[in-house]
């Protein structure tokens, strides 16, 4: 009978509805219930701001100002187009672009997509003003990094970017996770830990419209911590003036705590750059021969050069193989084995204040051969050199103090005199940072100590650089620095000293030149001395690469103090 | 009334009851007097079907003999003039205004045609009391039904009603089927609507043919034609075992399910309900149904035998049409749930077909 048939298919249609719901409601219906909340419960997140980073006289380095994104939430495509219109005209963009822009950012059904980043304040309230009947409009709000002083000090600041699956890997367990804005060099990246928020967020129930029904719960953001830095920002801005246009450093110090004052590295960058996404500048800073990103005056060896004197006159000093008034003659050159060792010209007898002052070499190259590599190499590493000077900066560079043992290690060879008489002026194998300098320089100005450089004065508000200070005694003997003192004075004061012209300023100034030869191109420029004199404040580390001679760097520096004494900053 | 009715009348009144609790949950969110309105009006319009089950069970279905051709005339008389003085509603013109009632003809017709094909498929002949199907040839078994057919299903089409159309054309095939048309001939009708399925692809609305492709991709487009599948899925599916309780569905009352209170009512109740709400509307459906076929198979009377059957399976087909759209098994055509979605045309109608179903219960030992 046919009709058994049908009576028999609509039985099985109704089991088969049941089949269905059970298989819908009880073994899916964990699946779904979830989806449906995921359907009426929304996230808005609350960014908190991450910390300011200020300087010693609570100027704002980096701070943080609100920006504008206009957000459009898909609904009915009628809708979405009287809106995108409508946003259009306030905006003056053309339609179709803040369509593709819709289409490219479209993710989920209820989450608002961004059309329009960055918008300037007026335009944003013009946009929450005039939204009027238009559904679905949101202007988000949040803080993102803004620089007062543009590329100020970009280099002890670092920059921001999304994290990179190295860093991500390394702090997971802190609690980072994928596309977190993290800092990348200097200072945003060694604090942040500090200096990052907690963003934290509304969930809210909403309707199919995404209209707020009520309010599930409430995780308050919190702000990241701010960090006084020890910078000042007029000495800072002094010194990047200075080295605008040129390739450099220049380190200014507090010989007695450590607390720097200024770390400029030439060329910089604006590290707004990372804020605003500009891909095709940030592919420039990458890709530049220049490396604008590398701080040169701590991630960067160079040979010392002449600079390097004030070490080994210690070492003659200390170790008593020589006296102060002891002299040598230059004839303009050394031979030194079979080979003949050049000075900058023919000094006659020098005593150690002359040697120093007029920066002979043939005066070093005997004191270097009388003390030998050992002496010289222990009493470098004395000032602080081949060590990194634990300076609150991520990548510093340790540089490298040559000793025969190394060279036998690295090298393959034997030392020779010749290595020896290079070593003594500097040269060779001997490599230093613009920081290691100013270090150095420290312990002749403050009567003998080494200063740890500290550059954090307080995280929020807390002083941490008496933590972070570390002086160690050298131990020298007074005669030994008082000598050396008089030699750095004489560079300055002496008529044919090396940095002369730095004798016209109305400061008293001590320091050393140095200019030293680079491999294939130009010679560096060193300056690196102390003022004023008697009672020194200032530690001044003057490093330009390739930039000619030590001449050019004294002048440089001549600039700098100049401008410290214009603005009555001495 | 005998027992039959009763039971019919019960179940019927409970199904309609679940039906007025959902429709109040699905408006109850919704702001505007006209939202407010809308469980009191299906109070009425039930009320209205329970007169309209009394005067039909208190009549004789026999009448409806005499007056097939009249009822086919009229219903076709109507579709025409939803086409000149219809109202336009959700981008299809399916409703007449008559006085302050916005009434749909289709409803009516999906009945007209039972009634038609009862009538035709039952006819006797006149010196031997053998049914004439039996001798009918092609055009007589096959052919003039299927025109009698295709006009108000084409004219439905038109509408554009897909649902309604397509509830028709497999009402026709399983009528043919019950009134033992040789099964080559409803072979034949197949493969003709195969054939022309191409045709009248082509021959549907843009929105209709988004409703078709996404039926078997939802996720092709889920902000369009996909989110009322995607929607109702996870409302049904989120209920779970108990459900999330009377007013408290989230799905339905945020107004994430579009059409709430009417094609997908069956979503919100099993949203609210659970599986077991599910379950237990689902034998009510299928008692309620059950009655209708046992009905038919005590009826001696051809007519009234194929006349029930065409009612049952009616009633059938849209409760399983409109169920398997709610779950995403069917396309979303626009098709109510007979006695829950919210709607006078359809409650009524639904009534009347039970009061038929009843009535030849009451007077199928005359015959």
């Amino acid at each position: 009978m046919r009709s058994k048939i049908i009576v028999f298919m609509y039985a099985a249609f109704f089991l088969f509805l049941a089949a269905y719901l059970f298989n819908v409601q009880i073994i899916n219906g964990g699946k779904f219930r979830d989806l449906s909340n995921k359907n009426c419960i929304r996230l808005i997140p609350k960014s908190g701001s991450r910390g300011k980073i200020l300087d010693r006289n609570n100027a704002i380095i980096a701070g943080n100002l609100l920006a504008y994104d206009v957000m459009v939430m898909p609904k009915d495509s009628w809708e979405l187009e009287a809106s995108l219109d409508k946003l259009s005209k306030i905006l003056s963009m053309d339609p179709r672009v803040l369509e593709k822009r819709f289409q490219e950012g479209y993710g989920a059904p209820g989450a608002p997509v961004s059309v329009a980043r960055r918008v300037p304040v007026k335009k944003a309230l013009a946009v929450e003003e005039e939204k009027g009947g238009a559904g679905g409009i949101i202007v988000h709000s949040y803080p993102v990094r803004y620089y007062p002083f543009g590329s100020m000090a970009s280099h002890v600041l670092g920059y921001l970017s999304e994290i990179d699956h190295w860093r991500l890997a390394e702090l997971e367990d802190y609690g980072y996770k994928t596309k977190d804005i993290v800092g990348f060099g200097g200072i945003e990246e060694k604090y942040d830990y500090y200096l990052r928020q907690e963003d934290g967020g509304l969930s809210v129930e909403v309707d199919r419209k995404g209209k707020m029904v009520r309010v599930i719960g409430f995780k308050p953001p919190q702000s990241g911590k701010n960090v006084h830095l020890t910078i000042d920002s007029r000495l800072q801005q002094i010194a990047e003036e200075v080295l605008k246009e040129k390739k450099g450093a220049v380190v200014l110090m507090n010989p007695y705590n450590g607390e720097i004052l200024a770390l400029a590295s030439s060329p910089d960058f604006a590290p707004s750059v990372f804020v605003e996404k500009n891909q095709s500048v940030i592919q420039g800073l990458f890709s530049s021969r220049n490396s604008p990103l590398m701080n040169r005056a701590i991630s960067a060896a160079y040979p010392p050069g002449s600079i390097f004197k004030l070490v080994v006159a210690a070492a003659g000093l200390e170790t008593g193989k020589i006296n102060k008034s002891q002299t040598f003659e230059c004839t303009g050159s050394v031979a030194v084995g079979q080979q003949e060792f050049a000075c900058n010209g023919v000094h006659g007898l020098q005593n150690m204040e002359e040697a120093i002052a007029h920066s002979c070499n043939s005066y070093f190259y005997r004191l270097g051969l009388l003390l030998g590599p050992q002496i010289i190499h222990d009493y470098a590493v004395k000032f602080g050199f081949a060590v990194s000077s634990g300076i609150e900066l991520p990548y510093e560079s340790a540089g490298l103090i040559p000793s025969p043992v190394w060279k036998k290690i690295h090298r393959f060879r034997s030392w020779f005199d010749g290595d020896t008489a290079n070593f003594a002026i500097g040269q060779g194998d001997v490599l230093v940072t613009p920081l290691q300098v100013a270090r150095m320089t420290a312990v002749f100005a403050n009567q003998g100590k080494l200063v740890q450089p500290v550059i954090m004065k307080a995280i929020d508000g807390k002083n941490v650089a008496q933590y972070h200070s570390n002086i160690h005694e050298t131990h020298l003997k007074i005669s030994t620095i008082k000598d050396i003192r008089e030699g750095m004075r004489a560079v300055v004061q002496d008529a044919r000293g090396t940095a002369n012209m730095l004798n016209s300023l109305p400061v008293p100034i001590a320091g050393k030149t140095g200019t030293a030869q680079a491999a294939g191109g130009a010679p560096h420029g060193w300056f690196a001395g102390f003022f004023p004199y008697d009672n020194p404040r200032f530690v001044l580390c003057v490093f330009l690469e390739r930039g000619g001679s030590g001449a050019d760097a004294s002048r440089a520096a001549k600039e700098i103090i100049e401008k410290m004494v214009e603005q009555n900053l001495i | 009334m005998d027992k039959t009715t009763i039971k019919i009348l019960i179940f019927a009144l409970l199904i309609a009851f679940l039906g007025i609790l959902s429709i109040y949950s699905s408006t109850y969110q919704k702001e505007g007097a006209l939202w407010d309105m809308i469980p009191k009006r299906q109070v009425l319009w039930v009320l209205l079907g329970v007169l309209c089950f009394i005067g039909v069970y208190n009549s004789n279905y026999r009448r409806l003999w005499d007056w097939t051709y009249l009822l086919y005339g009229l219903l076709l008389c109507l579709l025409a003039l939803v086409f000149i003085i219809g109202i336009v509603r959700l981008g299809a013109q399916r409703w007449l205004k008559i006085a302050w009632v916005n009434f749909q003809p289709s409803e009516f017709v999906k009945l007209s045609i039972v009634i038609f094909l009862a009538r035709y498929f039952s006819a006797k002949s006149a010196d031997n009391i053998s049914l004439k199907i039996r001798n009918y040839g092609l055009v007589k078994a096959f052919l003039w039904p299927s025109l009698f057919v295709a006009f108000p299903a084409g004219l439905i089409m038109e509408q554009p009603d897909l649902g309604s159309a397509t509830i028709i054309i497999i009402i026709f095939i399983a009528m043919l089927f019950l009134a033992n048309v040789k099964f080559r001939y409803i072979a034949l009708f197949f493969s003709v609507v195969m054939l022309a399925m191409p045709f009248i692809w082509d021959y549907l609305r843009g929105y209709q043919k988004d409703r078709l492709l996404v039926f078997l991709n939802p996720n092709a487009d889920p902000l369009g034609a996909g989110y009322t599948i995607i929607q109702s899925k996870i409302a049904i599916g989120s209920g779970g075992f108990f459900g999330k309780g009377w007013l408290a569905g989230t799905q339905n009352q945020l107004h994430f399910l579009p059409e709430s209170h009417t094609d997908f009512i069956f979503a919100v109740f099993c949203e609210e309900w659970g599986f077991i709400g599910a379950f237990i509307l689902l034998l009510l459906y299928f008692l309620l149904i059950r009655q209708g076929f046992i009905i038919a198979e005590r009826t001696q009377d051809n007519f009234g035998r194929l006349m029930a059957y065409g009612i049952s399976m009616m009633l059938g087909i849209q409760v399983f049409i409109n169920m398997a759209m709610n779950l995403g098994l069917a396309p979303v055509v626009g098709l109510p749930l007979p006695l829950m979605s919210y709607g006078g045309s359809s409650v009524i109608v639904t009534f009347a077909y039970l009061g038929i179903l009843a009535n030849i219960n009451r007077k199928r030992t005359v015959f």
